[in-house]
């Protein structure tokens, strides 16, 4: 009751408050009673992952290889390793392999990936046992898919080449062969990522309500007009997430070609920059060379990631 | 000719073992130009009924022809209808202009140019001509219901079909739509098939009122002729606000008995009431007069209530009345009374039921055995 | 003693202005209708009582004590909320003890015994073992209500919470929370944008728009006595009538009709420009115009073209315009009864009584004059 006195005793709207009060206000705010539940991730991700792309940024402006420790001194740091590694033809080819698969790889998987969907929508609309045969790939470790292709890919008693060989034909070195050692990858990445592709665009189809069918059948339209006017535009978001999820894979897909031969060096003709990357750094110590291609691909994967935020800012959703 | 039929129309949805029948043996004739709204409760099967008529949903039996042609095995895409949806179901990537000219592109050979002049024109007799470039999602609640309904009107079908289309308005708005929405069809002449569970819409907007319940059709008719003579129990609580007053008990000679009161009917009326056992006595609340001390005249018909609660509405009162030793906590009548009448809170008043007012309902079937006496002849409840 | 003080609060969101230097006495026990359009305040209002929102400035005292600075728990509120928040794991006894388990001083068998009690009030004692999404909308209602009353708190606060119901269940509930409220006699801050509810249940309804509280006063004194022109407008369903014009000393000039100013209403509106006439649906009395020649109309009256008519059953929305009149709108809405009968189209003479006239500043909005009550009729909440 006495603080109500004083209150009504004051003529401005706002009662003098003692810092007690003041603290206990502030103690009280939404700002500090919710930083338990922000600030340890904020402190996580603060060091573990943009201290980590620091840390190999200044890696990448020393000349460290071998087993010295990096200098930082002031005098030692330059861009000498990135001009270095540009000047390079194993870098260059590593970057075209990389973009071959980035593109034809995100969008065969895209376009596959909505034509099973669209498919599963269609015909069994609510069966979801078919969704898990084609999502099975995808929980697979990277290191069972390779081991499986390898043995597909196989050049005497593969799969593909009892197959081939059926037709008449001779048989195909898959993987030995450098002018389609890629196609090669990029099929087994294909089969094991347009499961999930199909997943996000199925999630789409079916948070569509059921009206926008029903509108423009009463428009007139037919089932193929339906999808190619109405539905598939609606798709955009899936299209977009699930691209950025498929390109960032396609430009750091070492673990793959790591496991097909267990070596740091990929078969002739697939080598990327990831592989690139760890070759330099863990079989020949050039840390700070293998540090700038990291670097590059860091600049790579924002190229993909920066277009992609900037579009969810537009839509207001940042 | 748009002339609309069901004949024996009925839907049963399988479920596993379980046969569900949610439309259940409807004939209705929709004439040329008509505006007939489809009115229940939710799960009546008012919807399927519409769904059935766009081809959403097939027919199980019995028949819908629209003039001389049998729907029934007709594509939706070839049936000469336009739907606006409860949700409106814009097309949310394309702007209104594009929403509203889809259908004509899909359905009709039309030049582009054509096309484009209709969209301009519907646009603006809908007072939308300043949206056609925005997107569904940059537009109100209220102007995404004009585009809706423009996008149906600018195809210029046979038959419109609206599922609740005012449903997600605020009750200001709503009013509003709905006298421009009878404005339009009456204008445009379209026959209209018109679903809600809103009886006020169906009383407002209708040329006649289909009530269904249960699957089955329960009454077809002008609606001022549903609200005074009723067929039966259903449809006499379910149009009106607030509800119908029902009194149950038993006629004994030519009076209605309850534990309460006793209510002695007319000759008219013992006659229409026959020698039915079990009835229920029914009276709108504003037939239901409340009287001033020393003011009746028909004391056999006059009875002593408390008013337990009294509603303000500002243009009337809702009395809620109990006869006097009730201890159910349930009040057995409402009356509604005139704005300035004040009447207290647990006030003792008489309460006058005027036998011209009363309606009769057979309590085991629910068939109306007599409805109330009006003035008003055959014409006017036609309007 | 749960009277309820609100000294000068205002919220901003960033650059909005929520709720703008609002000021509000609540009397113990009292059932206060905050009322208004989406986006008027009336939520952030009652969320600011909560203690779910920080006031930017003001005072709130509950029962005296001063609450700015307190959390939520510690206010001793209830709170029901439009969607009912009950939880849904948990039966109905579990979510209706739920709240008695924070609280001490009750024993296990005390709090049962009280739960039961509640339910037992409220008729829905063979659902205590159910869980809410075995429970009809009303019915979960209820049990949202029994959460709130079983922690007898000094205050209900109530966020729309019939909003989800079908109209017949709301006109339902509405008499029994009403009856309820004057049973456990709590004083209770009710939100919600139907005019309806504010008019049937409240002691006391408090309009507000754009943040700001426009008028406070009983239902009644809000439809006869309306302080400013949004008061009328938005109590009242139908709306009441405006009609914009000017004010030429003894009388009223619109577009299409001139009304006779009485002495009362001059001295009133005196040093006006601009004003809006203003009368219910209800007070326009309409007559059939077969035989009335033009001239023979007095000061008060009206030919007029009804262009559409809505029947109701037990009355009817006549719709009216001035012949002359080109344009959609309608000129004057009218309530008549369910079996006066008006063909569409038709001609008719509007009778409106001067004594029924409000007359609002056409730029502010005020209230300039309102309309008169017989002195038998006084204006109280019955």
């Amino acid at each position: 009751m006495d603080t109500h006195e004083t209150a009504e005793a004051t003529t401005t709207p706002t009662e003098e408050v003692d810092w007690e009060t003041k603290l206990r206000y502030f103690l009280n705010s939404d700002f500090v009673r919710s930083s338990p539940f922000w600030g340890i991730p904020f402190l996580v991700m603060g060091v573990a992952v943009y201290g980590g792309m620091g840390f190999n940024i200044a890696i990448s402006l020393t000349d460290a290889r071998g087993l010295t420790p990096p200098d930082y001194s002031p005098g030692n740091l330059d861009l000498e390793m990135y001009t270095q590694v540009l000047g390079s033809n194993a870098f260059l080819q590593a970057t075209q392999n990389n973009l071959v698969l980035l593109v034809t790889f995100t969008t065969i998987c895209l376009v596959l990936g909505l034509f099973l969907a669209v498919l599963i929508d269609q015909g069994i609309r609510y069966d979801d046992k078919v969704q898990t045969i084609y999502l099975l790939p995808m929980s697979l470790s990277f290191v069972v898919t390779a081991q499986l292709w390898l043995w597909m890919f196989n050049n005497n008693n593969g799969l593909l080449n009892i197959i081939v060989t059926a037709f008449g034909f001779q048989p195909v070195d898959w993987i030995g062969n450098p002018s389609i050692a890629l196609g090669s990858i990029i099929f087994a990445l294909i089969w094991q990522f347009s499961g999930y592709t199909m997943v996000v665009y199925l999630a789409g189809l079916r948070s569509l309500p059921d009206d926008q069918f029903e509108a423009a059948r009463v428009d007139g339209a037919s089932t193929a007009k339906t999808y190619l006017r109405i539905i598939i535009p609606q798709l955009k978001e899936s299209s977009v997430s699930a691209a950025v999820v498929l390109m960032v894979f396609a430009l750091k897909a070492f673990t793959f070609l790591y496991a097909l031969t267990g070596r740091y060096r990929p078969p002739n003709g697939t080598d990327i920059l990831a592989t690139l990357m760890v070759r330099q750094a863990f079989k020949f110590g050039k840390w700070a060379y293998a540090a700038t291609i990291a670097t590059y691909l860091m600049v790579l994967a924002l190229g993909v990631i920066a277009p992609y935020l900037y579009y969810q800012y537009r839509q207001g959703s940042l | 000719m748009a002339h609309l039929a069901l004949e024996h129309v009925t839907k049963v949805f399988e479920d596993g073992e379980d046969e569900i029948v949610a439309v259940d043996d409807v004939s209705v004739e929709i004439r040329d130009g008509e505006f007939l709204v489809l009115v229940g409760p939710s799960g009546c099967g008012k919807s399927t009924t519409l769904r059935m008529i766009a081809g959403l949903e097939t027919i199980t039996d019995g028949e819908i022809r629209l003039g001389e042609t049998v729907l029934n095995d007709v594509r939706t895409q070839d049936r000469d209808i336009a739907m606006v949806f409860q949700s409106y179901a814009l097309y949310p990537h394309l702007t209104a202009r594009r929403n509203m000219s889809f259908g004509l592109e899909e359905s009709t050979d039309l030049a582009d140019t054509d096309i484009d002049e209709r969209v301009t024109e519907v646009a603006s007799m809908m007072g939308i001509s300043d949206l056609l470039d925005r997107k569904p999602g940059q537009l109100s609640g209220g102007q995404q219901q004009r585009v809706a309904l423009g996008r149906a009107i600018v195809r210029d079908p046979e038959v419109f079909l609206m599922d609740e289309p005012l449903s997600n308005l605020d009750a200001k708005l709503r009013a509003e739509m709905r006298t421009e929405l009878q404005q339009l069809q009456e204008q445009l002449g379209v026959t209209t098939v018109y679903v809600t569970h809103d009886q006020t819409e169906a009383m407002t907007m209708a040329d006649r009122i289909a009530v269904m319940n249960d699957g089955r059709l329960q009454q077809v008719g002008p609606p001022l002729e549903l609200y005074h003579a009723p067929e039966n129990l259903f449809v006499a609580e379910f149009i009106g606000e607030p509800s119908m007053n029902f009194l149950s008990g038993r006629r004994e000679g030519s009076s209605f008995v309850t534990d309460r009161i006793e209510y002695p009917f007319t000759e008219t009326i013992a006659d229409a009431v026959g020698d039915a056992e079990d009835v229920i006595l029914g009276v709108r609340p504003e037939d239901v007069e409340i009287l001033a001390a020393g003011d009746g005249s028909d004391p056999a018909r006059e009875f002593e209530m408390t008013a337990t609660v009294v509603e303000p509405m500002g243009n009337e009162n809702v009395v809620h009345l109990e006869f006097p030793g009730e201890t159910t906590g349930t009040e057995d009548l409402v009356a509604i009374t005139e704005g300035l009448r004040e009447i207290e809170e647990n006030e003792s008043v008489t309460v006058h039921l005027p036998e011209e007012t009363i309606h009769v309902f057979d309590t085991a079937t629910g068939e109306a055995l007599h409805t109330r006496q009006l003035e008003l002849d055959a014409q006017a409840l036609r309007l | 003693m749960g009277a309820i003080n609100i000294e000068n609060l205002t919220k901003r969101f960033g650059e909005t202005t929520a709720v703008d230097d609002l000021s509000l006495d609540i009397a113990d026990s009292e059932f206060l209708v905050l009322v208004g359009p989406s986006g008027c305040g009336k939520s952030t209002t009652l969320r600011c009582l909560a203690g779910l929102e920080t006031p930017t400035a003001g005072d709130i005292y509950i029962a005296g004590d001063h609450m700015n600075y307190r959390v939520p728990q510690n206010r001793d509120i209830a709170m029901v909320f439009q969607d009912y928040a009950l939880y849904p794991h948990m039966t109905v006894r579990a979510n209706m003890r739920f709240g008695l388990e924070e609280e001490e001083g009750y024993t296990k068998a005390e709090r049962e015994a009280r739960v039961e009690e509640i339910a037992e009030t409220l008729g829905i004692s063979e659902l205590l073992d159910r869980k809410p999404d075995e429970l009809s909308g009303g019915q979960q209602q209820r049990v949202a209500l029994g959460r709130a009353i079983v922690r007898d708190p000094e205050v209900f606060l109530m966020d729309e919470p019939l909003s989800n119901l079908d109209a017949k269940l709301r006109a339902e509930m509405r008499t029994e929370l009403q009856q309820l409220q004057h049973r456990f006699d709590v004083t209770t801050v009710y939100v919600t944008h139907n005019q309806t509810e504010a008019m049937t249940m409240s002691d006391r309804v408090a309009v507000m728009n754009d943040g700001r509280l426009q008028q406070v006063g009983p239902p009644l004194e809000l439809y006869h006595a309306p302080e400013n022109r949004f008061v009328a407008g938005f109590i009242g369903e139908p709306m009441m009538n405006f009609v914009e014009g000017r004010n030429e000393g003894d009388r009223f000039v619109g577009t299409y009709v001139e009304y006779p100013f009485d002495a009362t209403i001059r001295d009133a509106v005196d040093g006006a420009d601009d004003v809006v006439l203003g009368v219910r649906p209800e007070d326009v009395a309409v007559d059939t115009a077969d035989g009335v020649d033009e001239s023979d109309l007095g000061d008060y009256e009206f030919v007029m073209h009804v262009s559409v008519i809505e029947p109701h059953g037990d009355q009817n929305v006549v719709h009216l315009n001035h012949p002359g009149d080109t344009s959609e709108s309608d000129l004057l809405h009218a309530l008549t009864g369910g079996t006066d009968i008006f063909e569409q189209g038709s001609e008719v003479v509007v009778t409106i009584d001067p004594s029924h006239v409000h007359v609002f500043d056409g730029e502010s909005g005020d209230a300039l004059h309102n309309r008169r009550i017989g002195p038998e009729a006084e204006v109280t909440n019955v």
